[in-house]
């Protein structure tokens, strides 16, 4: 049972709104796609069973709003991420600059114990639109970003015929799974069988 | 009971520990399967989120602590209802005897998570249960987050059609409702908070609603994400049920936000249909709400849809979307007196970007949306807030980019009218914006109406338009700007003769006003733009025979004199003497006598009155002989007194090398290399005679000044005229001649010590080319055959 923690992944996707970060996991979770457009509110998750190796995990998997306006109680939904996905449109070159300022607020934000090797998984979404001809951002190009940022996986997706996103959320769920949990060591100072015995350890201020 | 932000920390620290003590104990109950101690101790750990010391960025920081923990207890719910071990109803009894409210409510929903997983209950009445215990909580932050808690447990479990908890036939109306009825108790939780508290705290309590907003929003997105929620219900029961929410809660933060949330969760198509609904509810809030930049979200929003496809244009059509949007706005602007003017031209860019997305025929509305801006200026002195006039710029900017044709907006009778209102920096910034588009467009302007409106839209850089700006202008700004003025005078044609005279008038008309400062850069242009049409007529000789034909050369001279004269105010003489040279040249080859002559006298009574500067002289008295020597009109007598003059005035020169320069530069005015060409060699040889005395005199100069030898590189310049009219068989100029001219510069070049190496190989080279010509043999070799070298 005491695995019971690691049963669970936690996955957080960002990037620029309208990049199709809701469409990828709806996709994901609930095979469904919509053309509508619908901005994200908040933070949220949908949870999905995974199987890696013959074994069951849950996939906690955080949609967010890619807007500002609409993210005011800030980010403390980061915490304990195992695994971040980070979103672009091939057709928007913007939305490809903007990773780098999505991989820094998270790292600076959700402070992992070990950034530099923190799990990451770059998504390039939409390559359907148009036969790929209005893309301006080549595979290239994003690749060589990816190896530049310690050699991030990369996937180019179409939520909306459903390339690649089982795929990709294969991988996403894998390196959750190797990313070291940062459990928080709890000892508390006395063991307290009885329990209720919370409010003398407070006063010592000890936060481990 | 200000959080000071240190205490804060302290509180937030301390919660923390809280939930990390009993969760840790939590955890022990159970990796031992031990239910009973699990439920206490995460009650305890629940109690943490009792507090009412943290603001809610704070509070939600705590929550997420306790939120993962309680990912853990569902887990374990599941499994242990799922070995039987007690069943999920007795599961759903049990958590209800915890002692305290709060930690009781956030078990419950955990519990009615795994209870309509298990499917042993429909979901609409585990939902209906949950939501309605909720109202438990009655204090604002606390029971906004519970109840985001349950929107959040409860996010993939609507009995939506479709879902695996799908009900009975109404199953996505309980889905809706439960959804709405979150979303009311929250939106009134979260307004009831603003008059909570003593009044001293507003502006805090208010920054802490405003951090709590996307808490209540959520339930809207969880909304749109309903998949039962069609056109027709969202029409019938979702709108008209928030919208309800919405303007009954009075609440200014409230509104503004939802009515934004509203417009971004749902779809564009449901807009569309549901339009008159939307706009209706907006003057119905608050006033004090911000509707323009809500409105100019939903407009942006619809002109981007628009522009997504042209499939979807029908649509807009259809629903006759401009002309309501048209009359909200208007209603909107007219009940909120003190919005801004900035508020409203910012609600106009919207509804004109609208337009022209949707309705790109449609110019009559483009017009009528700068005319209602019109109207919104009216009475008011020119705009002087600079985050209106910037509006006002992307305002007219906009169909320049839509229709790449200045024409169209030529055509609007409000765009000038709209321009009329900005201060003249900004209408300048908007000239020159007009420019740019005609000149990237290489946009033709081909009627005289056009280029009236056009000049009357761009006026602010044609002439001043107050005096007491004048010393602020940047000296490099004003270059660039007159420059792109006298572009666009390139940019002003028509191939009509009568039609590009009229143009050419306006134009003048118009910069006529300049000023000094703009005429030397907007006379040229329209000088050299008036000299293409003279030669236009010039090459249409003959047919030129309609009677009322007033487009004739002699007619634009005239223009043209009058033009240039406007120069001397300023004053540039030499810029109005050029231009004198190049209009005599155009009526010479119109073979119109008299007004070349003119001309000519014009640019004469400059250079003795006007031009002062001795660089500037030579450069004249150059352009002058080079234009006469070209001229082929003249009859003797006023070819003599020109030529007369222009001797007289090379003689008159400041320095002895210019002086020989420009009198040797004479002698080709009486020789013209051409079939009639003029030859007299007389006058030639006088010349370079005259040419060689003004040397000799440098020569002794320089000798008495500085004790060297002076300019010999002046003889040979002399040597080189005098070979060339040898060989164009001027009988003055004889190999005599020649000899003596050779032997004279070669004692020079011995008796001067220092010498000057540029003269010593132009000299050398000189002699070649004799040499090459002696051996070349045939006529021209015999020519040179006397010469020694
Ligand atoms: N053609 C196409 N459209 C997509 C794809 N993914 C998302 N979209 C569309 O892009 C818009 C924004 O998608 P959404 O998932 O809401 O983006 P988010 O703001 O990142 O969550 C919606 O209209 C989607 O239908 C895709 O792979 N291909
Ligand atoms: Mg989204």
């Amino acid at each position: 049972m005491a695995s019971r923690r690691r049963m669970l992944l936690k996955v957080i996707i960002l990037g620029d709104s309208g990049v199709g970060k809701t469409s990828l996991m709806n996709q994901y979770v609930n095979k469904k796609f919509s053309n509508q457009y619908k901005a994200t509110i908040g933070a949220d998750f949908l949870t999905k069973e995974v199987q890696i190796d013959d074994r069951l995990f849950t996939l906690q998997i955080w949609d967010t709003a890619g807007q500002e306006r609409f993210q005011s109680l800030g980010v403390a939904f980061y915490r304990g991420a195992d695994c971040c996905v980070l979103v672009y449109d091939v057709n928007v070159m913007k939305s490809f600059d903007n990773l780098n300022n999505w991989r820094e607020e998270f790292l600076l934000q959700a402070s992992p114990s070990d950034p530099e090797n923190f799990p990451f998984i770059v998504l390039g979404n939409k390559i359907d639109i148009d036969g790929g001809n209005s893309r301006v951002v080549s595979e290239k190009k994003a690749k060589a970003w990816c190896a530049s940022k310690g050699n991030i996986p990369y996937f180019e997706t179409s939520a909306k015929e459903g390339l690649n996103v089982e795929a990709a959320f294969q991988c996403i769920a894998m390196n959750a799974l190797k990313n070291e949990p940062e459990e928080d060591i709890y000892l508390p100072d006395t063991i307290d069988v009885a329990g209720g015995g919370r409010q003398l350890q407070r006063s010592s201020g000890c936060e481990c | 009971m200000l959080p000071h932000g240190d205490d804060e920390e302290k509180w937030l620290a301390e919660g923390i520990a809280g939930i990390q003590h009993n969760a840790f104990y939590m955890h022990r109950a159970l990796d031992s399967n031990d239910l009973k101690d699990a439920l206490r101790y995460s009650v305890q750990m629940l109690s943490e989120l009792r507090t009412s010391l943290l603001s809610p960025h704070k509070y939600y920081e705590l929550y997420m602590r306790a939120f993962d923990e309680l990912r853990k207890m569902e887990m374990f719910f599941r499994e242990e209802t799922a070995r039987g071990t007690i069943s999920v109803i007795e599961l759903y009894e049990l958590v209800q005897h915890a002692g305290n409210i709060l930690p009781r409510l956030y078990l419950l929903c955990t519990v009615g998570s795994v209870y309509i997983k298990s499917k042993e209950a429909p979901a609409k009445d585990v939902l209906k249960d949950l939501v309605e215990m909720c109202r438990g909580i009655q204090h604002p932050v606390r029971g906004l987050f519970l109840r985001s808690y349950l929107c959040q447990i409860s996010r993939d479990k609507l009995p939506d059609i479709g879902s695996e908890y799908e009900g009975d036939a109404d199953t996505v109306n309980h889905a809706i409702e439960f959804v709405i009825q979150n979303f009311t108790e929250m939106n009134k939780l979260w307004v009831r908070m603003q008059h909570q508290g003593p009044t001293r705290e507003k502006d805090k309590r208010e920054k802490e609603r405003s951090q709590l907003r996307d808490l209540v929003g959520k339930n809207l997105h969880v909304l749109s994400q309903i998949e039962g929620v069609d056109l027709d219900i969202y029409k019938e029961t979702v709108l008209p049920r928030v919208l309800e929410q919405v303007v009954n809660c009075k609440d200014e933060l409230a509104q503004h936000y939802l009515m934004d949330c509203i417009i971004q969760v749902f779809p564009d198509e449901y807009h569309l249909q549901t339009l008159e609904t939307l706009l209706g509810a907006f003057p119905q809030l608050q006033p004090t709400v911000d509707i323009k930049t809500v409105l100019s979200q939903l407009m942006d929003r619809l002109s981007n849809y628009a522009a997504s496809s042209i499939e979807v244009l029908p649509e807009f059509l259809q629903v006759e979307a401009f002309s309501k949007l048209s009359n909200a706005i208007g209603k909107v602007i007219e009940a909120q007196v003190d919005m801004p003017v900035v508020g409203a031209i910012t609600l106009y860019v919207s509804l004109l970007t609208f337009t022209l997305r949707v309705h790109p025929d449609r110019l009559d509305y483009v017009d009528q949306v700068l005319g209602a801006c019109v109207k919104k200026f009216s009475g008011r002195a020119k705009l002087e807030d600079s985050r209106a006039t910037k509006q006002i710029v992307a305002l007219l900017s906009a169909p320049l980019e839509k229709y790449n044709d200045i024409g169209t907006a030529l055509k609007l009778p409000n765009y000038p009218r709209v321009m009329d209102h900005l201060d003249n920096g900004t209408n300048k910034v908007m000239a020159v914006v007009i420019i740019q588009s005609i000149m990237k467009n290489t946009t033709c302007i081909s009627t005289a109406d056009k280029v009236e409106a056009l000049f009357e839209l761009i006026k602010g850089l044609i002439r001043d338009m107050d005096e007491t700006q004048d010393d602020e202008i940047d000296e490099e700004d004003f270059k660039e700007e007159q420059n792109s003025v006298a572009r666009l005078i390139h940019m002003l044609h028509n191939d009509d003769p009568e039609e590009m005279l009229k143009i050419i008038c306006t134009v003048r008309k118009h910069i006529i006003l300049g000023g000094p400062k703009r005429l030397p850069f907007t006379v040229p242009p329209l000088v050299f733009s008036a000299l293409k049409l003279v030669r236009h007529l010039q090459g249409q000789d003959g047919d030129v025979i309609g009677e009322e034909i007033s487009a004739t050369p002699k007619k634009i001279f005239q223009i043209l004199h009058q033009t240039i004269e406007a120069l001397l105010s300023v004053p540039s003489p030499e810029l109005a003497l050029r231009l004198y040279l190049q209009c005599a040249e155009a009526a010479n080859d119109c073979d119109l006598e008299p007004v070349a002559y003119e001309f000519f006298t014009q640019a004469f009574i400059l250079y003795e009155e006007e031009v002062a500067d001795s660089k500037a002289q030579v450069t004249a008295i150059h352009l002058i002989i080079g234009t006469l020597q070209r001229m082929n009109v003249f009859g003797v007598e006023n070819r003599d007194t020109l030529t007369h003059k222009a001797t007289g005035y090379s003689a008159k020169l400041l320095k002895k090398p210019d002086q020989c320069r420009a009198v040797y530069a004479c002698s080709h005015l009486f020789w013209v290399d051409e079939q009639d060409g003029i030859k007299d060699g007389e006058r030639v040889l006088l010349c370079l005679k005259r040419a060689l005395r003004i040397a000799n005199a440098a020569q002794q100069m320089a000798n008495v000044t500085r004790g060297s030898s002076g300019p010999v590189i002046l003889f040979i310049e002399i040597l080189n005229k005098y070979l060339y009219f040898f060989e164009k068989g001027n009988p003055q100029v004889t190999s005599s001649v020649l000899q003596g001219l050779i032997e004279l510069i070669k004692t020079e070049m011995q008796t001067d010590g220092s010498s000057d190496p540029s003269a010593d190989a132009f000299f050398a080279s000189t002699l070649r080319y004799i040499q090459f010509q002696k051996q070349k043999g045939g006529a021209m070799g015999e020519k040179y055959d006397p010469i020694k070298i």
